[in-house]
């Protein structure tokens, strides 16, 4: 192996860990002319965007069933509609079921949805339009942060300061009340967020859930309101808007893959990372697992901080202030997964066929939640937990065999640490959870299981290498955020080592797979390389 | 009787009690500079340290000898008791950058008035110029819950505990709830002759210290009139001309200055027609949730500790029931769900150990702040929220209290003579504080700053020419801190001789 480093020659840049944002990071760089290497431990590249053959002829999206959404820029700037990116309409983003038929469905037109609404709540009906319209603007104002590197506090460059202005100027040309919701918003609890403008119980718990996704938070967890605005900004920086990527994550990942290899990235799969090499404050390359040491003038980390500089890193190369903090960088997953190969179609209560073409959730009102996430609190998965599906196999029958389905669930809460007992003896106990709680909506669903996975956060760690199996590679909190994320002083995607960069989740905008961290970090590197 | 929270009352005969606030910590050294308020009769006597029992028998025990906490912490953890060097070091730290806040008058971020700006910048100019190791830690000071905050310092349970208590005083909030670090800070802030963090007890009651303040302020030439309850705030075409009193007495006056709560002030006292919807929305959308009670005790004799048994200095300090990390949320989580917490977070002083004056020879006050007591009850049946349920629950909330309190202080039963029970409700009704929250309103993030207590309004003016508030429901909030009124006063003032 070793002989490979060395007629591989030297690298520009090796990227660990081909996540979306890896995967995207990568791409840039080779395509701004740099020598790219990218390594992935696991057998495909992907990270969490993959799917998996459940049961022969069952293919269901492994972990995360609906990217970030890709941003545009990065669709635009590594022209993925040339490499196998398609299109799905998304205009219907989401329904609610309540269980005894009443169902709720939240469209990419609020005034579609408003009419919807108006069945239950009048009140809400009217409420619904004008609650968007500031989500929505808010959520423009924060994509503009997302889309540029945090400042810098001790040395703001002239880029820093253009970008504050710009910022400052976009908050001021914010109507005056949606420059106070913001301001309000964010530290809020989601709970008290969405009581403001909405009164029907089921429909704040399906908006709220947005503010606790993924996250050690419950509705009524101040700061959750923020969750929810990132959501926004998300979507406001989604391309083209209104409509998801066809296939689903897997299918994002393929064409970031071909487009990879089209701008010459090298890509090596199943093989891991075993160090990141140091000499003198600077990183000058990796060793492999099976021993080999490759060279690169830069280290790109796709993998969350803390295994970037707890596992990969030796700690004497590394200040002890910035080791304790990034110890203390909070990533405690909740979120388990739980994939259902199944031999008909379950009859969901009120949902029609357009409903189970989307995302569907199941969460009846706020208090459910909240005490879906106590459990989590005192080392316990939630015995109803609150769970969002997805059934591709209703938009596309060839992810299983004729007249038979698949279904892939998130469920909330599952702490990453039990207090009793631990998640390989749990594992089934969580998994009938949430089958139990699939089933009060769906009452013959259980008959209909030919195959179950459940993966707990402990699997999410061990598969995917989310250190605490925390899908957002740490807590979206104000602390942990723009500037701050991972460490306030790195959020500009450096690290205390020369040669050594961030481009996952664990750095700015970090809201999952939009791809938008790996090209903000990409930019930054290709101009500091050349 | 003046003094609002802050009064001395004889409840039960020859036993006098602070009856709602207790202490006093936060009162501004400035304002007792400048009101002289030593002179006008007010003596703070130091409350040293802070007893907390644990189930297993054992105790931890902090007192204000730094060398002493440290050693009896080292008792639980030899890394804690390191650890509370450096985190004592940080919260001084932390205070320094945030006290000049305290007396600031918030900026309007939305304004375009340059000067509001510049405010904004200065404050972010003082961040920067901190260390780097400080800069984070203001930051999480600000959004992290008191525990993960803790978490950062120390492993032993009960420290986390204990401390993190500080975090959810007069809050709706957990001590794993993100934000409650933020109050952390404002009772470490505590301040008597200029002593970091120590708190004390004011002699005669708390009462004693609104009476100082009175003093002097009738050597001003203040006109004070007490049992002279305000019935409506006059106003004159958007101006405020004066009062008028529940008797029917009208009072002109060319300023009127609210120091209670924007519930009471703008929805109580006026017609909210005479007030911009937008406004009048805030007002109505600013969060209370009052979530603690209080129960004074008149005591035969002292409580005796199976931790520490007899009396000792160990009772002349706090008393806090704060066992566990957990006990904490727990006591949280029944009140999220609209019930008083089964077993509830207490903190207790003893008022008469330090000064006898305020009860009869041998016998004892104590004074228990107990958390959590939603206003909101609510019908276990329906669901829907009734804070009158309070009055048949209020027995069994002492009861409850007492139970926790007999969990290690066993005699507590056979030595009550009195006990005297206030629920959020009672708050209310008692001391017209809404909802019965003791700070006027939630410390929360977005109820803080140019937030308090409505945004865009947070600079002691209101939408009425000539109406102003300071009370706490404006920057910077609750405790016996005065902070508020005097910021108001210092800006009205400016105004008004403009």
């Amino acid at each position: 192996m070793a002989a490979v480093s060395t007629t591989t020659g030297r690298y520009d840049a090796i990227v660990i860990g081909g996540g979306i944002n890896g995967l995207t990071c990568a791409a840039h760089l080779a395509k701004s002319g740099l020598r790219t290497l990218l390594l992935e431990q696991r057998a495909q590249v992907g990270g969490c965007a993959t799917e998996s053959e459940l049961a022969p002829g069952f293919i269901v999206p492994t972990l995360s069933h609906a990217t970030g959404p890709l941003r545009s820029d990065v669709v635009e700037e590594l022209q993925l509609y040339l490499h196998g990116l398609t299109f799905t309409d998304a205009s219907l983003q989401l329904s609610a079921l309540a269980g005894d038929g009443r169902t709720i469905t939240l469209w990419d037109d609020a005034r579609r949805t408003a009419q919807g609404l108006s069945a239950w709540s009048q009140k809400d009906a009217q409420a619904w339009p004008a609650f968007q319209a500031s989500l929505q603007k808010i959520g423009a104002l924060i994509a503009g942060v997302f889309i540029n590197t945090p400042p810098s506090i001790d040395q703001p460059s002239s880029r820093d300061a253009f970008a504050l202005l710009q910022t400052l100027g976009a908050f001021r040309s914010l109507p005056k009340a949606d420059q106070w919701r913001l301001l309000r918003w964010g530290p809020m609890a989601v709970a008290d967020l969405v009581s403001e403008s909405v009164e029907d119980e089921l429909l704040r718990a399906t908006v709220a859930a947005d503010g606790v996704f993924g996250a050690m938070l419950g509705p009524w967890s101040a700061g959750s309101g923020l969750q929810l605005l990132l959501t926004a900004a998300n979507r406001a920086l989604a391309w083209p808007a209104g409509r998801v990527v066809a296939g689903g994550p897997a299918a994002a990942a393929r064409a970031l893959q071909r487009a990879c290899e089209r701008y010459g990235v090298e890509i090596r799969t199943g093989t891991t990372v075993h160090r990141i090499d140091i000499k003198d404050d600077r990183a000058i390359g990796v060793t492999l697992a099976e021993g080999a040491a490759i060279e690169a003038r830069s280290v790109v980390s796709g993998v969350d901080p803390k295994r970037t500089f707890l596992t990969l890193c030796d700690a004497e190369h590394l200040p002890p202030e910035f080791l304790w903090r990034i110890r203390n960088y909070r990533m405690r997953g909740t979120l388990a997964k739980v994939n259902l190969a199944l031999s008909a179609l379950p009859q969901f209560a009120g949902a029609t066929r357009d409903m189970l073409a989307g995302r569907i959730r199941l969460a009846p009102d706020i208090d459910y939640i909240e005490r879906a996430f106590d459990h989590a609190k005192y080392g316990r998965f939630s015995p109803q937990p609150w769970i969002e599906f997805t059934m591709p196999s209703v938009t596309d029958p060839s992810c299983a065999p004729q007249g038979a389905h698949v279904l892939s669930a998130y469920a909330q809460f599952a702490p990453y640490t039990l207090r009793d007992g631990d998640w390989d003896a749990s594992r089934d106990a969580l998994g009938d959870a949430v089958v139990n709680t699939l089933a009060r909506y769906a009452p013959g669903i259980t008959s209909l299981i030919v195959a179950r996975e459940t993966l707990t956060p402990l699997d999410l760690e061990r598969g995917w290498g989310l250190t605490g199996g925390h899908i957002f590679h740490g807590e979206l909190a104000l602390d942990q955020f723009f500037a701050m994320r991972p460490l306030l002083g790195y959020g500009n995607y450096t690290t205390p080592l020369r040669g050594l960069f961030l481009c996952g989740n664990g750095s700015h905008p970090g809201t999952g797979m939009t791809g938008g961290s790996g090209i903000n970090a990409a930019r930054d590197i290709a101009r500091a390389l050349s | 009787m003046l003094g609002g929270a802050a009064v001395t009352e004889e409840v039960f005969p020859g036993f006098k009690f602070s009856v709602a606030s207790y202490v006093v910590s936060l009162l501004r050294p400035e304002i007792i500079r400048d009101l002289d308020l030593p002179r006008h009769g007010m003596e703070l006597l130091p409350l040293d340290g802070t007893m907390t029992p644990m189930p297993n028998g054992d105790y931890l025990w902090r007192v204000n000898d730094h060398y002493k906490t440290r050693r009896e912490i080292a008792r639980h953890s030899r890394l804690d008791a390191e650890a509370y060097d450096e985190y004592g070091k940080a919260m001084v730290e932390m205070g320094r950058f945030a006290k000049p806040i305290l007396g600031m008058l918030p900026p309007d971020p939305t304004s375009l008035d340059p000067r509001g700006l510049l405010e904004m910048l200065s404050i972010g100019k003082r961040f920067r110029d901190m260390r780097f190791h400080d800069r984070l830690n203001q930051v999480q000071l600000l959004t992290m819950s008191a525990v993960d905050f803790l978490d950062q310092w120390f492993e032993t349970d009960v420290l986390k505990a204990t401390m993190s208590a500080s975090g959810i005083i007069g809050t709706f909030l957990g001590v794993r709830s993100p934000g409650t670090a933020y109050v952390l800070l404002h009772h470490y802030m505590g301040e008597i002759d200029g002593a970091f963090r120590s708190w004390g007890l004011s002699r005669g009651g708390t009462g004693a210290v609104s009476n100082a303040i009175a003093s002097a302020a009738r050597e001003y030439g203040a006109e004070i009139r007490t049992e002279a309850p305000v019935a409506r705030i006059l106003t004159k075409n958007g101006r405020a001309t004066g009062v008028v009193l529940e008797n029917g007495d009208e009072l002109a006056a060319s300023l009127v200055v609210s120091s209670v709560d924007p519930n009471l002030t703008f929805l109580k006292f006026m017609d909210e027609r005479e007030l911009p919807a937008e406004f009048v929305e805030g007002v109505k959308r600013y969060k209370y949730r009052g979530s603690s009670g209080k129960v004074n005790l008149a005591l035969d004799a002292l409580p005796n500790f199976t931790c520490l048994p007899g009396p000792g200095p160990h009772l002349r300090g706090a008393i806090s029931i704060s066992p566990s990390v957990d006990y904490m949320e727990q006591a949280y989580d029944d009140a999220k769900y609209g019930e008083f917490s089964r077993r509830p977070y207490i903190d207790m002083v003893i008022p008469s150990l330090t000064d006898p004056s305020v009860a009869p020879p041998g016998k004892h006050v104590m004074s228990c702040f107990v958390q959590y007591a939603p206003y909101d009850l609510r019908d276990p049946a329906t669901g829907s929220r009734e804070p009158l349920r309070w009055d048949d629950q209020r027995e069994a909330f002492g009861d409850a209290v007492i139970n926790a309190i007999a969990d290690y202080a066993p005699n507590i039963k056979d030595i009550i003579l009195h006990r005297q029970v206030l629920t959020p409700l009672d708050i209310e009704r008692t001391f017209g504080l809404t909802e019965g929250n003791i700070f006027q309103g939630e410390l929360t993030l977005e109820q803080l700053f140019f937030l308090r207590p409505v945004p865009g309004w947070a600079r002691y003016a209101t939408p009425i020419d000539r109406l102003y508030m300071c009370g706490s429901a404006t920057h910077p909030g609750g405790g016996i801190m005065g902070a508020p009124g005097k910021n108001a006063a210092d800006r009205i003032l400016k105004l008004v001789s403009r």
